[in-house]
C-alpha cells in the first residue's frame, strides 16, 4: 500500500465512524419499550443482604425489597415529623410505656408465598436478635414478644422505649418470612429473596451492581408507568456517576462534586435534590485531660471555629449550622440552640481569663483519613486558633485506628475527636446517649464527657418519648442546651443530601431517616 | 537440555519468592495499627460485639498458631473471609480475577502489536515519517498520566463521538436484560461459548477504551526500546550480509534483526502485565472496571488484611509465571540467555 492510498483509507476509516457515531450514540438506543430500568449510579457496593445483620449501604437495597413495621416521615415544609403505618396498620402503647401492640396489614405475603402474620413479625425479629449482628441491638428492650391472634404482635420492654420508632430503622427492622429464619447469612447474600418489597433481588454482582425485579404480589399501589427493574451500577468515580447521569445511562446518583452542582443544576434534564441529612459533623473534646477539662478554654475555641466558611467552602453553602448534634427534621431538634458563632475577641477574653492570655496551646486534632470536609474544616479551625496563639496538628487517621486511640486512655488520647454521626432509628436520645452519655469505658463517648445531670435528663426523656413524644421532647431540648453550655463539642455542621436526578422521573422524595435510599416504588417515567 | 535445566532453576526460584511474599504480608498485617475485631463487628458495636468477634477470628491466639492457620488457609486456596464484608474470598476472586484479567491480556496484545512492529518500521526508515509521528506518540503515551489519558479518550470517543461505551462491562441490554452465562467469568469467552456474536461484540467494544489506556504506557516504551536496539542491530556485518545476498527487506527486519532486538521489550511487556493486575486501580475506577486493583485498594483502606494478603498471594503468582514466561519466551527467541 503506498502513502497515499493509506491516506486514502484513513480518511473513509474516520468518516465510516464519524457516520456511525451521528447515526447511533453508544448506549442511546438501549431499548426502553421492553423492560422499564431505574439505574441509580451508586458509589458503593452491598456486602451484605442479610436483613438481620446489614449495616450500611446495603440498606439501599434492602429498602426495596423488605419492609418494616412502620416507617418514619420527617418534618418538612411545617409539617411535624411522623411515623407512618407500613406492615403495620395501627397500633398502642400501654400507660406504663411496657407494652406495646402492632395490627397487622392483612393480605401481605413474603416473595416465597408465605403469609405476613405475628408468627412471622415474631420469629423474625427474634432471628434478628439471636444473630446479635449489626444494629439488631435496636430490639435489646425486648423482653417477650407475644401473638395473641394472627395478626396482632405484642412487645413485652424492659423499659420504656418509642417501639414504633425503633419499629422504623432503617436497619435490623426487616421483617423476613418464616421459612427464611433458619437460613444462613450466604443464603441472603446469594440473592435469595424472603421479603415482602416492591422488587426482589434478581442477581448482585460484587464491584458491578444490583439488579431487582419487580415483585408482581405487592400488597401496595404503584404508580403508572413506574419501574419493572432497579439496577445499581457501582460507579465510584463521582466524574463518571456524572457522566452517566448527564447522558442518561444513569437516572440518580449523589457524591458528586459540589462545584459541579451549579452546572448541573442548569441542566434542563436534572433536577438537583438538596434536602438536610441526618449527618451531623462535630469534633468532641477530650474533657478529662488540661487544657480543655476547662469549659472556658472548650467555648473560646467553638468561638473561634468558622462556621459558614467551612459551610460555603466545604459545601457550596449547602450545608447548615449545626444546632447542637440533633439536625433539623428529627424530633428533639432545637432551632433556637444557643450555639455560638465565630467571635475571636470573645474567644481571646475567654482564653485570658482561663489564664492562657498568652495561647502557647498545642492541641491535636484526628479526624477520618481522605474526608476533604473535614479535612478542610481542620484546616480553615487551624487558621484561625494562629491568631490566638493554639497550634492545631490535625491527624488524619484510619477509622479503626482513630477509634482504638480514642477508646484508649482519655489521658494519652487526642484533643478533638472529629466525628460525623447518622442515628440508626430516629431519636435525639441516639446521639445524645452514644455521644455524649457518661460510659465508663469510651465506646462513642470520644470526648469522655460526665454530667450526671444531663444523664439524668436524656434518660428520663427517653422513658417519656414512648408515651408523651412533646414532653420527651422539650427534655431533650433542655438537656441538650446544658451540654451546649458546657462545650462538650464544637458543632460543625449539618451535612446536607444531595441527589441528582433525571428530570424526567416523577414522584422522587428524599427520607433522610433512610440514608441514600430511593423508594424505587414510588418512582416513574 | 539447557532449556530444560534453565526452566527448572527459575520456577525452583520461584518457589522462594511467594512464600517469602507470603510471610512478609503475614508480619507486615502485624505492624500495622488497626484493630480486625472492630473491623469485622461493623459501624457501631458495643464492646461485647468487639470481644465475640475476637474470639470469632481467632485474634487472640499466639502469633505462630495465627501463622499457621494463615499458611493454611492461603495454601488450600481457601483464603477465609473478608473481614468487612464477611464474604468467601475465593468467591470474590472468581468474579474479579477474570475481569482484570481480560483486561490485563487484551492490554498486553494491543501493547505487543502496536510497539514492536511500530518499533522496527521506525527503525528501518530513521527519520520517516513514521519515525516521527512514533516518536512523538510514544513519548506522549508514556508521559501521559492513565487517569488523564482515560478520561481524554472517554471524552473522544464515549462523550463527543459516542462510538465506544463509557464504562462498564457490558451494555445494560446484556448485563441486566440478557446476561452471559457464568462459564469462565471471560465475557469474550463466555460469548462464544454461548454462541451470541452481538453480545461479544458488545463485550470487545466495552474492553478498548480500558486496554488502549493501560497499552499506552508499554507500548511507547518497546517502541522506544525495539526502535533503539534495531538501529544498533541494523548496522552490524551480519544484517548487511543478508542484504547482500539478497533477502528481502521484511524478512531481513523480522526475521534476522528483530530477535536480537526484542529481548528488553518483552520484558517490559510482561511486566507491565503483572502490573496491570492490581496496579490499574485508576484505569479500574474510571472505567467503572471489576477488577482486582478496585477490590484490593478498598481492601487496603479498610485494612481488611484476608483480602489484602490473599490478592497479594495471588498476584505474587500471576507476576513469578508471567516472568518466567518471559524467561522462557527470550531464552527461545535468543537461546544464549539460557546459558548465564
Amino acid at each position: 500500500m503506498n502513502r497515499r492510498a493509506l491516506l486514502k483509507s484513513t480518511a473513509l476509516t474516520a468518516l465510516a465512524v464519524a457516520g456511525y457515531a451521528a447515526s447511533s450514540r453508544w448506549g442511546a438506543a438501549l431499548a426502553q419499550d421492553g423492560a422499564r430500568i431505574f439505574t441509580l449510579a451508586y458509589p458503593a457496593g452491598f456486602p451484605d443482604l442479610d436483613p438481620a445483620t446489614s449495616f450500611s449501604n446495603d440498606g439501599a437495597v434492602l429498602a426495596n425489597t423488605y419492609e418494616t413495621l412502620t416507617r418514619y416521615i420527617p418534618a418538612r415544609d411545617g409539617a411535624e415529623a411522623r411515623v407512618e403505618p407500613l406492615l403495620a396498620e395501627s397500633w398502642e402503647v400501654s400507660a406504663d410505656g411496657l407494652s406495646w401492640t402492632f395490627h397487622l396489614r392483612s393480605g401481605v405475603t413474603f416473595h416465597d408465598g408465605a403469609e405476613l402474620n405475628a408468627d412471622a413479625v415474631k420469629k423474625s425479629i427474634e432471628r434478628t436478635m439471636t444473630i446479635a449482628g449489626g444494629a439488631s441491638f435496636i430490639w435489646s428492650p425486648v423482653t417477650a414478644i407475644e401473638t395473641p391472634d394472627p395478626m396482632t404482635v405484642v412487645m413485652k420492654l424492659s423499659d420504656p422505649q418509642p417501639m414504633d420508632i425503633i419499629a422504623s430503622a432503617g436497619f435490623a427492622a426487616w421483617i423476613y418470612s418464616p421459612n427464611a429464619v433458619d437460613k444462613d447469612n450466604a443464603w441472603f447474600n446469594a440473592g435469595n429473596n424472603a421479603g415482602t418489597g416492591p422488587y426482589m433481588v434478581e442477581r448482585y454482582e460484587p464491584g458491578q451492581r444490583a439488579i431487582l425485579t419487580r415483585n408482581e404480589t405487592y400488597w401496595g399501589g404503584r404508580p403508572e408507568a413506574s419501574f419493572d427493574k432497579v439496577v445499581f451500577e457501582i460507579t465510584e468515580d463521582a466524574v463518571l456517576a456524572q457522566s452517566k447521569v448527564e447522558s442518561g445511562e444513569a437516572d440518580w446518583s449523589y457524591g458528586l462534586a459540589y462545584e459541579n452542582l451549579e452546572a448541573l443544576k442548569a441542566n434542563p434534564e436534572l433536577a438537583v435534590v438538596v434536602n438536610p441529612s441526618f449527618e451531623t459533623l462535630f469534633g468532641m473534646y477530650n474533657t478529662r485531660r488540661a487544657p480543655l477539662d476547662n469549659p472556658k478554654v472548650r467555648q473560646a475555641l467553638s468561638l473561634a471555629f468558622p462556621y459558614d466558611d467551612v459551610i460555603s467552602a466545604g459545601t457550596a453553602g449547602l450545608g447548615v449550622r449545626a444546632k447542637g448534634v440533633v439536625p433539623p427534621g428529627i424530633w428533639g431538634h432545637d432551632a433556637d440552640a444557643p450555639v455560638p458563632d465565630t467571635d475571636l475577641e470573645l474567644a481571646r477574653a475567654l482564653l485570658a481569663e482561663a489564664g492562657l492570655a498568652e495561647g502557647g496551646l498545642e492541641l491535636t486534632m484526628t479526624y477520618a483519613n481522605g474526608d476533604s470536609l473535614e479535612s478542610l474544616a481542620g484546616e480553615l479551625w487551624k487558621a484561625n486558633l494562629e491568631q490566638l496563639g493554639i497550634t492545631l496538628t490535625l491527624q488524619p487517621m484510619a477509622w479503626e485506628a482513630q477509634w482504638q486511640l480514642a477508646k484508649s486512655d482519655p489521658a494519652a488520647a487526642q484533643d478533638i475527636l472529629v466525628l460525623l454521626w447518622w442515628p440508626t432509628f430516629i431519636t435525639p436520645y441516639d446521639y445524645l446517649f452514644n455521644l455524649f452519655h457518661s460510659e465508663e469505658t469510651p465506646n462513642f463517648n470520644l470526648g469522655y464527657y460526665s454530667n450526671p445531670a444531663f444523664d439524668q435528663m436524656i434518660d428520663a426523656a427517653n422513658i417519656l418519648s414512648g408515651t408523651d413524644r412533646p414532653k420527651a421532647e422539650a427534655a431533650f431540648i433542655a438537656a441538650q442546651r446544658l451540654m451546649i453550655e458546657d462545650a462538650a463539642a464544637v458543632f460543625m455542621m449539618d451535612r446536607p443530601n444531595v441527589h441528582v436526578i433525571r428530570s424526567d422521573i416523577k414522584g422522587y422524595v428524599d427520607n433522610p431517616a433512610y440514608g441514600h435510599v430511593v423508594f424505587a416504588n414510588e418512582l416513574s417515567r | 537440555m539447557h532449556l530444560i535445566r534453565y526452566f527448572l532453576r527459575r520456577s525452583l526460584l520461584s518457589v522462594f519468592v511467594v512464600l517469602g511474599v507470603t510471610f512478609l504480608v503475614f508480619v507486615i498485617a502485624q505492624v500495622v495499627p488497626s484493630d480486625p475485631a472492630a473491623l469485622y463487628a461493623g459501624p457501631r458495636p458495643t464492646a461485647e460485639l468487639i470481644e465475640a468477634a475476637r474470639q470469632t477470628l481467632h485474634l487472640d491466639a499466639p502469633l505462630h498458631e495465627r501463622f499457621v492457620g494463615f499458611v493454611t488457609a492461603m495454601a488450600t486456596g481457601d483464603f477465609g473471609i473478608s473481614y468487612k464484608s464477611r464474604r468467601l474470598i475465593a468467591d470474590d476472586l472468581a468474579i474479579y480475577l477474570p475481569a482484570t484479567l481480560e483486561l490485563a491480556v487484551f492490554s498486553t496484545l494491543i501493547a505487543l502489536v502496536i510497539g514492536i512492529p511500530t518499533g522496527v518500521l521506525a527503525a528501518a526508515r530513521r527519520g520517516g515519517w513514521l519515525d516521527r509521528a512514533s516518536s512523538l506518540t510514544s513519548i506522549a503515551a508514556v508521559a501521559m498520566p492513565t487517569f488523564f489519558l482515560a478520561m481524554l479518550l472517554q471524552f473522544v470517543f464515549a462523550k463527543w463521538l459516542g462510538v465506544l461505551p463509557l464504562s462498564g462491562r457490558m451494555s445494560q441490554e446484556f448485563s441486566v436484560l440478557d446476561p452471559l452465562p457464568t462459564i469462565t467469568g471471560f465475557n469474550l469467552v463466555d460469548a462464544i461459548l454461548a454462541g451470541r456474536p452481538a453480545a461479544l461484540f458488545d463485550a470487545l467494544a466495552h474492553l478498548v477504551l480500558p486496554a488502549l489506556t493501560l497499552a499506552a504506557y508499554p507500548a511507547g516504551i518497546a517502541m522506544r526500546l525495539v526502535r533503539a536496539a534495531m538501529i544498533e542491530i541494523l548496522e552490524r556485518r551480519h544484517i548487511t550480509g543478508a542484504r547482500a545476498l539478497g533477502l528481502s527487506e521484511p524478512r531481513i527486519l523480522f526475521g534476522h534483526a528483530l530477535p536480537n532486538a526484542v529481548g528488553p521489550a518483552l520484558t517490559v511487556i510482561g511486566l507491565s502485565f503483572a502490573y496491570a493486575l492490581t496496579g490499574a486501580v485508576l484505569v479500574e475506577i474510571i472505567f467503572s472496571w471489576p477488577g482486582l486493583g478496585r477490590y484490593v485498594s478498598e481492601a487496603i483502606l479498610s485494612k481488611d488484611f484476608p483480602v489484602i494478603a490473599a490478592s497479594a498471594l495471588v498476584v505474587t503468582i500471576c507476576y513469578v509465571a508471567m516472568n518466567l514466561l518471559i524467561d522462557l519466551a527470550q531464552a527461545l527467541v535468543d537461546p544464549r540467555v539460557a546459558l548465564t
